[in-house]
């Protein structure tokens, strides 16, 4: 009998942290070499468990974007929740649609100018199909008390209301073995996620609702509360510093082909890069200024710092969760096999 | 020739059954089967006024007929939860002046989120499914 191996975050507390429902990542390439389909893969790890889980493969071969409009390597192309060994047959999966590249999608979708530059050989994966999708608005599965919602970055159980934020690069570190932070959300990334790009059958959003220098929450200072309490993991500060940096380092202006949000600010900052604060709207800019990105902070002169130097000092440098841990996720993540 | 008031009055009526109505059908299923049970009903506690679809209304009430004669059943629960796990709903903020009149309003947007019937399902073997695909009667 055929293995599928894959990865499991339990449910259970991690420090301060409660992690509401077992987070489960495949890599596409081991569904491939199983010879497997996607949905045959989901159902060969949602039988080993009774437990409400949220289940992705990862594929490390294409390219995704984050909230912030920053490509990176590696996308979830399939997403699905499982409960009692089960899924919904309507809403219990995700497909994620292949974003062809065009000239008039990098018109439309002006953070998409990377793709070219950085990657080029790599397909582009964001959110499912949105003339296809028979949920409403989010990119939600939903199985009795699993909910993987906006294409895995977010799961909840239903009946406790438990939620964990799961930005795509620390779902990334979990495919390649690397480092995570645990911990509260916090104001930053709360007003952070809020300022995105417009993405047609996006990861977030189904249209391109938002443009950049936007904010999608536009509730002023209760922003910054929205999501502060909400469990959170994410890829360590260098890794995050490292994909914004080589974004700016290829043309990326914060407001302008980027998402001006907390951290892509900073990182630009200490780059001495632009940044177009005219681009960014008044709504935008109360929910900045009320976690400190202000005037006074966007007049300030920051020391120029290379980009090795704000990687290396990334921890100090860019504002992020409260009530972080740093965990290698050789130590919290389970590596199992499924029989096929 | 366009129809009377009346007229379209009487077709509302043959078309949709009122939520008093339905919920007395119900609990009438319930008691009068051959062999009766207790029957609780949850989901419809914040309608106040609501026409329900009479066409599944009679489908609903010869479901709870039938499980009331099901081997092993001693009590019937019956849950109406969102088809579709996502629900979008219209929020209304009204200002009211001391009299009670709208003398203000927003209208606002809030989509929520629900478990799916597998939720209340749990591991159980004997479902019948009698739900048309959605976008059907």
């Amino acid at each position: 009998m055929a293995k599928l191996k894959y990865k499991l975050l339990p449910e259970g507390t991690l420090g301060k942290i409660h992690i509401p429902i077992d987070i489960v990542y495949i890599n596409f390439r081991d569904v491939k070499q199983a010879g497997l389909t996607p949905h045959e893969a989901f159902e060969a790890v949602a039988k080993t468990s009774g437990d409400p889980m949220g289940i992705n493969i990862f594929d490390p071969d294409a390219a995704g974007t984050t909230s912030d409009g920053v490509m990176v390597e590696g996308a979830v192309r399939f997403m699905a929740a499982a409960d009692r060994g089960k899924f919904n047959k309507e809403f219990g999966f995700l497909e994620a649609m292949e974003m062809p590249y065009s000239d008039q999608l990098v018109k439309d979708e002006p953070h998409l100018f990377q793709w070219q530059k950085s990657f080029a050989n790599r397909k582009l994966f964001r959110g499912p199909d949105v003339t296809k999708k028979i949920i409403p608005v989010h990119n939600a599965c939903v199985t009795g008390r699993a909910c993987n919602q906006n294409c895995s970055t977010e799961m909840a159980n239903m009946v406790t209301m438990e939620e964990i934020m799961l930005p795509i690069l620390g779902q990334q570190e979990i495919i390649n073995n690397g480092n995570v932070m645990i911990g509260h959300t916090g104001q930053i990334i709360s007003v952070g996620v809020g300022i995105n790009v417009p993405e047609l059958s996006g990861r977030l959003f189904p249209t391109r609702q938002f443009r950049i220098g936007d904010t999608a929450h536009s509730c002023g200072e209760r922003s910054k509360h929205l999501k502060e309490d909400i469990p959170c993991l994410v890829c360590e500060k260098k890794t995050l510093a490292k994909n914004i940096i080589r974004c700016i380092l290829t043309g990326g202006i914060p407001g302008r082909n980027m998402a001006p949000a907390p951290a892509v600010l900073t990182v630009a900052k200490y780059l001495n890069s632009d940044i177009d604060y005219s681009n960014i709207t008044d709504a935008a800019y109360v929910e900045l200024a009320s976690v400190g990105f202000d005037k006074q902070w966007m007049d300030k002169k920051f020391e120029k710092l290379s980009p090795e130097e704000i990687m290396e000092r990334a921890d100090e440098l860019i504002p992020g969760m409260t009530d972080a841990q740093k965990y290698r996720v050789c130590d919290i993540v389970k590596e199992l096999e499924a029989e096929v | 020739m366009p129809l009377s008031n009346t007229k379209v009055g009487i077709l509302m009526r043959m078309m949709h059954t009122t939520l008093p109505e339905f919920l007395e059908k119900i609990k009438a299923a319930a008691a009068e089967s051959n062999s009766p049970k207790a029957i609780t009903i949850r989901g419809l506690e914040n309608l106040t006024s609501a026409k329900m679809q009479s066409l599944r209304t009679g489908r609903i009430e010869i479901a709870v007929d039938d499980m009331t004669k099901k081997d092993g059943v001693k009590k019937v629960d019956l849950v109406v939860m969102p088809r579709i796990p996502e629900t979008m709903h219209t929020v209304v903020v009204r200002g009211l002046d001391d009299k009670g009149n709208v003398k203000s309003a927003i209208l606002e947007i809030i989509n929520i989120m629900h478990p799916t019937e597998d939720a209340l399902l749990k591991d159980c073997g004997d479902v019948e499914d009698r739900r048309p695909p959605i976008g059907k009667h």
